[in-house]
């Protein structure tokens, strides 16, 4: 496995871990807010106490995605630092505001740690729901600076250049110029991104890249994302706190429990169906439009082929043919002996050009190579990437149908259980008794967190073999420095990302379920009760 | 001389530093504190010393909190406005920084650890994780504060940028290194001492005070040592930054540092006398006045470096070298900078008071 494979997969494993706090995050105030309302219309005040203790954990797991989300944020910036780029320029905006989401977030949950069950629920309501909102939002500047990744808007018609099947993406507000240049550079060097921009005086030397700051919220896609992503995420974290809660209903009897879960289930419902139905349907029109290698590799299309619903859904028109890799190796054909060179003149670089900011840039290229990349038709570079793309295809296609399918059965499974009394001809077929509920919540867990997973791996592993959709592939956003190539230090952060999870898993679990859940041997080891 | 957007781009970053360290200060001075009176209350079987402890946990947590949300805003900060910096240094420091970042995940996890596993666990093994807790904070200085010698007195860097490569490990080699981090250390441990007197004399707890406040005066006049050493070493290091400390742009702030550090000598004496006749005075005054020290002295450390981003010897790299040039921030800053600023000091002074009234509650209520 190459170097850039291995730190691809331990950067995938530090995100999946934090994402499940992420999700927790985002869940677990529906779970309370629930609460509250049941305790408000019901004044039982068990249902503060359920509160006060899914309280306890969220501040926790609030916690805990912290430390992870500093993890990742480093991890990220310290492993491929060429995303500083992004950072600096289309991530900039939703970066910056993100950070005032993060603050009231923190602000908002102690406060609502502090007052919760000494102010009257009506205002605990109003300060977890203000909380949600900012974790939302925090949610939202995240996932657009993702979706500026997945579908750079604002750089034109740059990848199209290049990929004659790519689109063109948005009004061209980044320097095409530059770009090109950059990474014709990069080629020719064979260099990191990194070691360009870590010169000191390079971005004033660059310039300008792009004049529109705003454009990570641009486009359908980082729309659809920012619905599809959070909703997925909210609906993960609520249904541990479903199965959680219809696990204490099955052991203790207790009604208010059943209750609970009965309402949580029906807003998850409402979720999910509206997730699957409109904000999964946006989502697929915008893949299908901006990333057509992940929307061939999702369903497969090898060639090229016509499916009425498929085509009715991506497209709203079920004539039109499912574009495969067959149509798009003979786009790549098209630009015919176009070369790298052509395209760079077209863009007012010429040999000189290039050797001139080189110079400027303090990178040194032989012109040997310069003239190797320049003269590279474009045609061969279009069908080698295409062709690496393709190498993803069970693992993208199987894993979207597999993703869909285990939504489906979850869509059944939190409909049986919120549905199931006011559905006679389920009610008169099917007992759903503590036991039977207990079983569909974990098959909702299941379902719901399996299709988000295996959504976010369609999204990432999709875009492949870019980082950025048609413009950088991750060997150019690696870094540079030597602890990078070592064995040993990855092996070193492989065990040092479980054992952080490990731990804040335990510590979550503990907190959920008191110490009376404590492992015999771990309680041995700790020494027991004083 | 900078332009605008670079002069907000460079405050901005200070800005969220000297807050960032102000709470740094406090979560890992107390942080020791803490685990050494659950030793002690081990030991002596003290429930009175445990409940110190437990104390100054809650002012622990909640400064650990708002420290970790400004760290937050210095990464944005560094790689948006400054990212050939952040670049470099996440190329040449990357084992310090590495460092660092194992610092804060052994630290966080060990504070909430500490928290619930009291009276819940073998005393002894509870102590143990404390001292986890109290030492691993201090990895997290040892990572970054390679940022701020390199940037004062560059040695790694400086071997990098003349030959391309430079030793995993040279950053530590750096001669300013080791001056400021003991310097650090011991400055926050003051703070540290005086904090928890602040905390323990609002609780009327004179025994707890008048130890804390013995902690903070010692490591004070400790300071009438490594202070003046640091001094003198960026005169044989970094003899711009030391020009502007004492004689130029931030001399004023130096003097006022010197004279507040005469001012909190003087009234630690006096708050001492009146604890050995049962009175507590200068309760908030001690703690927040050793805070304000630091704060003062972070704040001449950064801002001496101006107008240039890294000191070479009496000249230096100007912050335009590291600027963000890719944005279009000279249309955009000025009013963005404006809003930010405005933000961030009303966040800064926001979460300042609501980490004031928390701490305050959290210490009632683990009380």
């Amino acid at each position: 496995m190459s170097n850039v494979e291995l730190w691809l997969r331990i950067s995938a494993l530090g995100i999946y871990l934090h994402a499940t706090y992420v999700s927790l995050t985002l869940g677990i105030p529906l779970g309370i807010i629930v609460l509250l309302v049941l305790h408000s219309r019901t004044k039982n005040t068990f249902y503060l106490s359920m509160a006060k203790k899914l309280t306890i954990v969220l501040g926790m797991n609030f916690a805990l995605g912290a430390i992870t989300g500093t993890l990742v944020e480093f991890g990220l910036v310290q492993v491929w630092p060429g995303s500083i780029i992004a950072i600096a320029t289309s991530a900039l905006s939703p970066l910056a505001l993100e950070l005032i989401a993060f603050v009231n977030e923190i602000a908002l949950l102690v406060l609502f740690i502090v007052t919760l069950g000494k102010t009257s629920t009506g205002k605990s309501i109003a300060i977890i729901t203000a909380y949600w909102a900012f974790a939302l939002l925090s949610g939202v500047l995240i996932t657009s600076v993702n979706s500026w990744l997945v579908a750079p808007m604002g750089t034109g018609g740059v990848a199209q250049a290049l990929y004659p099947f790519m689109p063109v993406f948005g009004e061209q507000s980044m320097d095409a110029q530059k770009l090109v240049a950059l990474k014709v550079l990069l080629l020719a060097t064979g260099s990191k991104l990194q070691s360009v921009i870590q010169s000191p005086d390079t971005a004033s030397r660059i310039g300008l890249l792009i004049t529109d700051p705003t454009v990570a919220f641009k486009g359908e896609l980082s729309l659809a994302s920012m619905a599809h992503n959070l909703a997925a995420a909210v609906i993960v974290g609520s249904s541990l706190v479903l199965a959680a809660y219809s696990y204490r209903h099955y052991k203790t009897g207790r009604e208010e429990y059943r209750v609970y879960v009965k309402r949580l289930a029906l807003v998850l419902l409402v979720l999910i169906a509206v997730q699957g139905a409109v904000f999964g349907h946006e989502m697929g029109v915008a893949i299908a439009k901006y990333n057509p290698t992940k929307f061939a590799l999702m369903e497969k299309a090898e060639a090229t082929f016509t499916n009425p619903i498929i085509s009715f859904l991506a497209y709203g028109d079920p004539s039109k043919p499912i574009i495969g890799f067959d149509e798009m190796s003979k786009a790549c054909l098209s630009s015919g002996n176009k070369t790298i060179g052509d395209v760079a003149l077209a863009l007012g670089l010429d040999k000189n050009a290039l050797l001139g900011l080189a110079s400027q840039l303090g990178i040194q290229v032989e012109e040997g190579n310069l003239d190797k990349v320049l003269s590279t038709r474009v045609a061969d570079i279009c069908l080698a990437d295409l062709e690496e793309a393709k190498s993803r295809m069970s693992i993208v296609h199987y894993s979207y149908y597999t993703k869909i399918a285990a939504a489906i059965i979850a869509l059944i499974a939190v409909g049986l259980i919120a549905l199931h009394d006011k559905l006679p001809l389920i009610r008169s077929r099917l007992r759903i008794d503590a036991r039977m509920t207990l079983a569909l919540s974990i098959v909702f867990m299941v379902g719901s967190s399996l299709s988000a997973s295996l959504g976010w791996l369609v999204r990432e592993v999709g875009r492949k073999p870019w980082t950025v959709y048609g413009l950088l592939k991750p060997e150019e956003l690696i870094s540079i420095s030597p602890l990078i190539a070592s064995k040993a230090f990855a092996a070193f952060a492989v065990i040092f990302i479980l054992l952080v999870n490990v731990g804040g898993w335990m510590a979550m679990y503990i907190i959920a379920t008191r110490e009376s859940a404590l492992p015999t041997r771990v309680r041995e080891w700790l020494g027991g009760e004083r | 001389m900078p332009s605008l957007t670079e002069n907000i781009g460079f405050m901005a970053l200070g800005l969220s530093v000297i807050i960032h360290v102000a709470f740094v200060s406090v979560t890992l001075g107390v942080g020791v504190l803490t685990a050494w009176y659950r030793y002690v209350a081990y030991k002596r079987r003290s429930e009175e010393m445990e409940a110190r402890a437990r104390r100054l946990l809650g002012l622990l947590a909640a400064s650990e909190l708002m420290s970790g949300v400004w760290g937050t805003v210095i990464t944005v900060f560094l790689a948006g406005l400054f990212p050939g910096l952040t670049a470099l240094a996440t190329n040449v420091l990357f084992l310090p920084i590495s460092i660092a970042i194992i610092g804060i995940f052994i630290r966080i996890p060990s504070i909430a650890a500490f928290w619930y596993l009291w009276g819940r666990v073998d005393p002894r093994k509870h102590v143990a994780l404390g001292f986890v807790m109290a030492t691993s904070g201090f990895l997290i200085p040892l990572g970054f504060r390679t940022i701020f010698a390199e940037t004062m007195s560059p040695h790694a860097i400086a071997t990098y940028l003349a030959s391309g490569s430079a030793p995993i490990a040279q950053a530590y080699t750096n001669p300013l290194l080791w001056v400021l981090y003991v310097h650090t250390v011991v400055a926050v441990l003051s703070v540290g001492g005086y904090m928890a007197y602040t905390v323990l004399g609002i609780h009327r707890d004179n025994q707890g005070a008048a130890g804390a406040l013995r902690v903070g005066l010692y490591l004070l006049v400790a300071q009438l040592l490594f202070g003046p050493l640091y001094w003198l070493t960026l005169r044989a290091h970094s003899s711009y930054v030391y020009q502007n400390v004492t004689f130029g742009l931030t001399s004023p702030l130096f003097y006022l540092k010197l004279a507040t550090i005469a001012v909190l000598l003087y009234t630690s004496v006096k708050a001492l006398r009146a604890l050995r006749t049962g009175r507590i005075i200068y309760t908030k005054h001690l703690g927040f006045t050793a805070l304000f020290v630091a704060i003062l002295g972070e704040f001449i450390n950064d801002a001496s470096r101006y107008p240039y981003m890294v000191v070479t010897g009496k000249e230096g790299l100007p912050i335009s070298m590291f600027f963000n040039y890719y944005l279009d921030m000279m249309q955009a800053l000025p009013i963005l900078s404006v809003i930010l600023f405005m933000i961030l000091l009303g966040l800064g002074i926001g979460t300042f008071a609501i980490y004031l009234g928390v701490a305050r509650k959290m210490i009632d209520y683990v009380s």
